[in-house]
């Protein structure tokens, strides 16, 4: 296939047994259809459903759970053969720990379908609008290619002489010898490539796999050690095992991921309803820690439809306005040149609007014609009106379309004056071209001669126009004296039977593809919230830059290299590189390039545009930012690329696209985005994100959501990681201290998978504390979704803290029904012997077995509460992570508040419902602990305002007081 | 994470846990350690004031002499001696090594039943041979310092008492137990309603009497358990009510709950036979989950050889 395109039409011929006229016979083509079968893509595998309903089964913190349920059988079985009473309950509780792996793996797999079941229905929703347009949904060239025989480039994708499989013809016929289906095709590879692109794990799967480390960590080496701690203090090999499992289960926060993935999906819900439908759940939070965003032009930061921008008349140059919903144009209207001017735009153009479309807008009808001719329409639309009508009021009587040869188009009309009987030669076309056949030039509506200097005033009018990477075309007329063309002379286009030069050159329209309006906002935005947008488009490195320039992808105060040297007027190669803070790379340039020095160009430069790139080159760029060093390209100091892989992860890298040419890259990003409107499927299968409205702005919506869901998911996890204190705590005093068991491995799954749910998943709703976007991206090496401040702070602070308040609650409980603190030290063994049944209280009162356990289970309830009650103030602190309480405003998530109280409700209830598990205990009991709940926060107040206040960054209080949980 | 992991060695790790250049363990210098084990000494140390603060306060607001709430002690349970695992005794008569476990149980419990523990005048107080009503002793407070208590004769228990026999009957395959009602402060038992008492010990019924009896706990085993004796005070079988209310530990320290003895003198040897003993009372009530409540049973193996 690689040196096909070299090939004559015979030796292609020779080549597949194949002829031009006959083509293949019938036998030879089942054989060849046998032999490479159908001219067809291979789907890629899709991981069966089975496979992804077992891996949320075994995923995460199930496996621990899993042990648990384990050991509770293995129990239940030592304990049934020896017959012990209360072996009954170790079989419910590993059922139990069984039915929470099972329903949260059900519960996730369903989220999970759920989001890709938006996709499906999605797909069918946005109708395949450009299937006829494009020819080359491939290269991602806005402009149709020609096609001939000619072997015209090195390079297979250049070259004219090949027409690709997946692209449409616009226009004209041609016959072709087929040589490559299915797979095989150019298509075919880009495809296998983007389905060779391993899917990278998101940020967000990576903080939890961190997260279920730290905490499963924990979780093991608590356990072990205290397996070990209760062997040598004695305990019998099966207590030991029990008291690991109840370590297991508090340790485990059980219903933490199914929070975090209701979280996701509301967020995910938040930001379709602003156009950013997402995929893949856990791609909601990786735009969020999004450093470089490798953005397409056309159609993403662009309007993606050709607009006048800019006129040329009467020695000046006029900008126009090129804002998606114009209705007028502001420039001055009042020279006689322009209304000279303004005819020949209306007349020589073969563009017309479909019929039926009088009520849209005019830059929403659609036009026949193509993208110049169609913007030249739209453009007199707005300023003269109708037309239509003023092309009948100036019947045209002969026309020479545009083609390649001639370079412009010429049309001869009536006048639309009923006493002017001459003809109006107009024309349009190349400006080089036009001015050749001009000998005056219209200043001011009135004719003067072409000289040199006026000659000079065009070249630097047509030079800047250039210059702005805009398309120019050339404007000039011809009354024809109407004593040699009379109104009955019949022009032939053919002999040309008319004068073609020493015409009058009236003047320029400068057209582009103009930005979005939204765009220059969205990229400003992207900067100072630190991220890097870089421009990756297959279109020419002229207009890229002028439309990076316009949209600010490269600042107005910036240069490239090549400016400098203009500037200074020395050449490029002597131009300090590190001057030039940005940067244009051709995709010729890019192909002779090492990666050291790609690496080293996104470095160095904070402003790239990359232009004319391939799809290959496209996933290099990408695989380059990746390698980017986060915050590098700011700093002076120049690190060699081989520390660079030794010491980072890597930017994240958030790339748009909307061609099957653009699957590979938006595969390979952290995060692809795809188009909704003029993306193609593969672009929308790759990707991660769709934008349904085609506007970059939406990605900022994306950023941030994205960085919101990440801090609220360390609120979310800093509150459910703190109450795990207060489980653990019980167990480990249980053993060491030989007192009652404070609380039951089946009363913290009540916690856990109850009353904290609904709490954690309100803190999704959140609203931001500062101006996230603001802010830098998050570093993926420092910036962990659990780090060790959170953890500590969690942990050893508050978590021991909702301890203390609990056991506060225990001991009320247990003295006041006659059992003060230093009775119930070391009781432990005597307490549970149930042949003892006058055990006797502080009091001397003496206790039956039974007695004793109701009396627990009481302590059980008391506990809970405790913990529901503190609960609540941890949720209060939890709501902000630098500013007061008091400035965030206490009651501004209504969500919270909201579910404040069914929290409390849901655990009065299940503290009635859990009447089968224990008893209720006295009212009072709920209050105990308000104390300890009012000094978390009080505590978490001061640890805000010392923050506040300012301590050295480097003082150890603060090290271990930062917000950064 | 795929990306540049493998990179991260060993080399990193050795270097977190002691980095010599800046002499760092951990991450941290000696100083920073230092500050922080500070920090978390004076938090952990107010913590630890604050807990022990509250449950002092805590404490105030429960009375020395009586407990708060005794919902969940009462009714009160019914125990035995001597107490053994699954509640089963087994022994053989002819070998003295199997029932010394329960001979001595007896012998420690009925330790302070014995006469020459009772003598002081101060603390103890006849409260004669025959069941009478309560003795109430005043309020539940130290104004008139600890109360006294009623004796309790151990030779009541007469062939149980371990007084002629120190094997209980042990050896003679005619085991004792001794039954009691668990102490609750300020539980005044009532004496049962007639009509609701098994006929046989209507005979020996007694308005301030809470009489115990036994029975096999199964219809088929009412042949094997052959005579019951009781001895308790006065030969009374039940608790006098002359020993209600009961004061706790700090009024009366050396409360001697009335007993009654229990004595199978004609079992069934080599046979499993299932005993259920009951007090009973007005407020002495039995529940199903709690087998120990105003009642219990007990399992009796005795082997011939």
């Amino acid at each position: 296939m690689q040196d096909d395109h070299r090939l004559s039409t015979s030796e292609l011929e020779m080549k597949y047994g194949t002829s031009i006229d006959k083509g293949l016979s019938s036998a030879r083509a089942a054989e060849i259809l046998a032999r490479d079968g159908p001219n067809a893509l291979t789907p890629p595998k899709a991981t069966p459903e089975i496979v992804k309903f077992l891996k949320q089964m075994i995923g995460g913190f199930s496996i621990l759970l899993w042990i648990g349920a384990g050991f509770s059988w293995i129990s239940f079985g030592i304990q049934l053969a020896q017959g012990v009473d209360s072996a009954f309950d170790n079989l419910y509780l590993g059922v139990v720990l069984a039915l929470v792996v099972i329903l949260t793996g059900i519960f996730a797999y369903y989220q999970e379908a759920k989001s890709t079941n938006i996709m499906a229905s999605f797909s069918k929703m946005i109708p395949q609008v450009r299937a006829t347009v494009d020819n080359s949904s491939l290269t991602g060239e806005s402009e149709p290619q020609s096609r001939s025989c000619d072997f015209t480039h090195e390079n297979p994708l250049e070259t004219r002489n090949i027409a690709f499989y997946s692209t449409t013809c616009v226009e004209g016929t041609a016959t072709g010898i087929v040589i490559n289906t299915g797979d095989r095709t150019i298509i075919g590879r880009i495809a296998s490539l983007a389905s060779g692109v391993g899917n990278e794990k998101t940020p967000i799967a990576i903080e939890i796999e961190h997260f279920v480390y730290l905490v499963a960590g924990v979780a093991i080496s608590i356990g072990v050690l205290f397996f070990i701690i209760s062997v040598s203090m004695r305990y019998k090999i099966l207590d030991s095992i029990i008291f690991l499992i109840g370590i297991i289960v508090a340790n485990v926060p059980e219903g933490l991921l199914a929070t975090v993935t209701v979280s996701l999906s509301l967020t995910a819900k938040r930001m379709a309803k602003k156009n950013c439908l997402v995929k893949n759940l856990e791609a909601v939070e990786t735009l969020g820690s999004t450093s470089i965003i490798c953005s397409d032009k056309t159609g993403t930061l662009t309007q993606n439809r050709m607009t006048v921008a800019h006129l040329w008349f009467d020695n000046q140059i006029y900008s126009a306005d090129t804002s998606e919903d114009q209705t007028t144009q502001p420039f001055d209207q009042s020279s006689p040149t322009w209304t000279a001017l303004s005819k020949i735009v209306t007349l020589c153009n073969r563009a017309e609007f479909r019929p039926g479309q009088e009520n849209l807008p005019i830059m929403k009808r659609v036009v026949v014609g193509d993208a110049s001719e169609t913007a030249l329409l739209k453009f007199s639309e707005v300023i003269l009106g109708d037309v239509m009508s003023i092309r009948a009021q100036n019947r045209k009587v002969a026309e020479i379309p545009f083609n390649s040869t001639n370079k412009f188009q010429l049309s001869i009309h009536e006048t639309d004056d009923p006493q002017d009987k001459r003809f109006l030669l107009v024309m349009k076309g190349a400006p080089e071209r036009i001015l050749e056949r001009c000998s005056t030039i219209m200043i001011n509506g009135k004719e003067e001669p072409l000289d040199s200097e006026k000659a000079e005033a065009f070249q630097t009018a047509y030079m800047e126009l250039g210059g702005m990477g805009e398309r120019v075309l050339g404007f000039c007329h011809l009354y024809l004296p109407e004593n040699e063309f009379p109104e009955t002379f019949q022009f032939d286009t053919d002999s040309m039977n008319f004068p073609t030069s020493n015409l009058c050159f009236v003047g320029l329209l400068s057209m582009i593809d103009p930005p979005r309006s939204t765009v220059p906002d969205a990229v400003s935005k992207c900067r100072s919230a630190g991220i890097k947008v870089i421009m990756v488009t297959g279109d020419h490195p002229i207009t890229a830059k002028a439309i990076a320039k316009s949209v600010g992808i490269i600042s107005a105060t910036s240069e490239t290299v090549e400016d400098i040297a203009k500037r200074l007027n020395i050449p490029v190669e002597q131009v300090n590189r590190r001057e030039a803070t940005a940067a244009v790379v051709n995709g010729m340039e890019l192909k002779d390039m090492s990666s050291e020095q790609l690496d080293e160009i996104l470095r160095n430069h904070t402003e790239i545009v990359f232009a004319r790139t391939s799809p290959q080159q496209k996933l290099i760029i990408v695989e380059g930012c990746q390698r980017q060093v986060r915050q590098a390209w700011q700093s002076v100091i120049y690190v060699p690329p081989a520390l660079i892989c030794a010491t980072s992860q890597g930017s994240v890298v958030a790339v748009t696209g909307d061609g099957v040419n653009d699957s590979p890259a938006l595969k390979k990003a952290d995060i692809g985005i795809a188009m909704g409107i003029a993306g193609s499927d593969a672009a929308k299968n790759a990707a991660d994100m769709v934008l349904l409205d085609d506007n970059f702005a939406s990605i900022v919506t994306g950023v941030e959501e994205g960085r919101l869901i990440f801090d609220n998911l360390k609120k979310t996890i800093a509150y459910t990681l703190t109450k795990n204190i207060a489980e653990l705590c019980p167990f480990l005093i249980y053993i060491i201290a030989s007192i009652p068991m404070p609380i039951g491995t089946i009363t913290i799954l009540f916690i856990d998978l109850g009353t904290d749910i609904i709490p954690s998943v309100a803190l999704a709703y959140e609203k931001a504390e500062s101006d996230i976007m603001n802010r830098r991206p998050r570093n993926k090496r420092r910036d962990r979704l659990v780090n060790q401040q959170l953890a500590v702070y969690s942990y050893l602070q508050i978590g021991i803290m909702q301890s203390v308040g609990a056991f506060v609650t225990y001991f009320t409980v247990y003295a006041e029904q006659g059992f003060l603190p230093s009775t119930l030290l070391g009781v432990r063994v005597n307490w549970e012997n149930n042949a003892i049944n006058d055990f006797e209280d502080s009091y001397g009162q003496q206790w039956t077995h039974y007695q004793r356990m109701y009396l627990q289970w009481t302590g059980y309830t008391a506990f809970f509460v405790s913990i529901t009650i503190q609960q609540v103030a941890d949720l209060i602190i939890r709501k902000t992570r630098r500013n007061s309480i008091f400035r965030q405003g206490l009651f501004r998530n209504k969500v919270i508040w909201g579910t404040e109280t069914p929290e409390l409700e849901l655990s009065c209830s299940q503290v009635f419902l859990s009447e089968i598990f224990a008893p209720t205990p006295r009212f009072q009991y709920w209050f105990v602990a308000v104390p300890f709940a009012i000094l978390i926060w009080v505590y978490d107040e001061i640890r805000k305002l010392v923050w506040a206040l300012g301590f050295p960054p480097s003082s150890p209080v603060v090290t271990w007081i930062k917000p950064q949980h | 994470m795929a990306r540049g992991k493998a990179k991260d060695g060993d080399g990193n790790w050795k270097k977190f846990i002691w980095n010599s250049e800046k002499k760092e363990l951990l991450g941290r210098t000696g100083g920073s350690w230092f500050k922080i084990l500070l920090f978390y000494v004076i938090f952990y140390g107010c913590l630890a004031g604050i807990f022990i603060g509250t449950i002092q306060v805590m404490l105030l607001t429960v009375s020395e002499f009586e407990p708060k709430y005794q919902d969940r002690v009462a009714p009160p349970g019914l125990t035995q001696v001597p107490q053994v695992q699954k509640t089963e005794i087994s022994f053989t008569a002819s070998d003295p090594r199997s029932y010394e476990p329960y001979v001595r149980n007896l012998d420690n419990f009925l330790r302070d039943y014995s006469d020459e523990q009772q003598t002081e005048n101060i603390v103890f107080q006849d409260c004669g041979d025959t069941p009478t009503e309560y003795k109430e002793r005043g309020p539940y407070n130290d104004g008139q310092g600890q109360k006294k208590v009623c004796k309790f004769k151990r030779e009541w228990l007469d062939n149980c008492s371990g007084l002629n026999d120190p094997t209980y009957g042990y050896k003679d395959g005619k085991p004792c137990i001794l039954v009691k009602l668990n102490r609750i402060i300020g539980f005044k038992p009532q004496a049962p309603a007639n009509e609701s008492l098994p006929p046989e010990i209507m005979a020996k019924y007694n308005p301030n009497l809470i009489p115990v009896h036994c029975v096999a706990k199964r219809e088929e085993d009412a042949d094997k358990i052959g005579t019951v004796e009781y001895f308790g005070m006065g030969g009374y079988p039940g608790f006098g009510l002359q020993y209600y209310p009961y004061y706790g530990k700090l009024l009366q320290p050396r409360y001697l709950q009335p007993l009654v003895a229990v004595q199978f003198t004609n079992l069934t040897y080599d046979v499993e036979v299932r005993v259920e003993c009951r007090a009973y009372g007005q407020n002495i009530v039995y529940s199903d989950k709690d087998r120990f409540q105003g009642r219990f049973d007990i399992k009796f193996d005795i082997k011939s050889s």
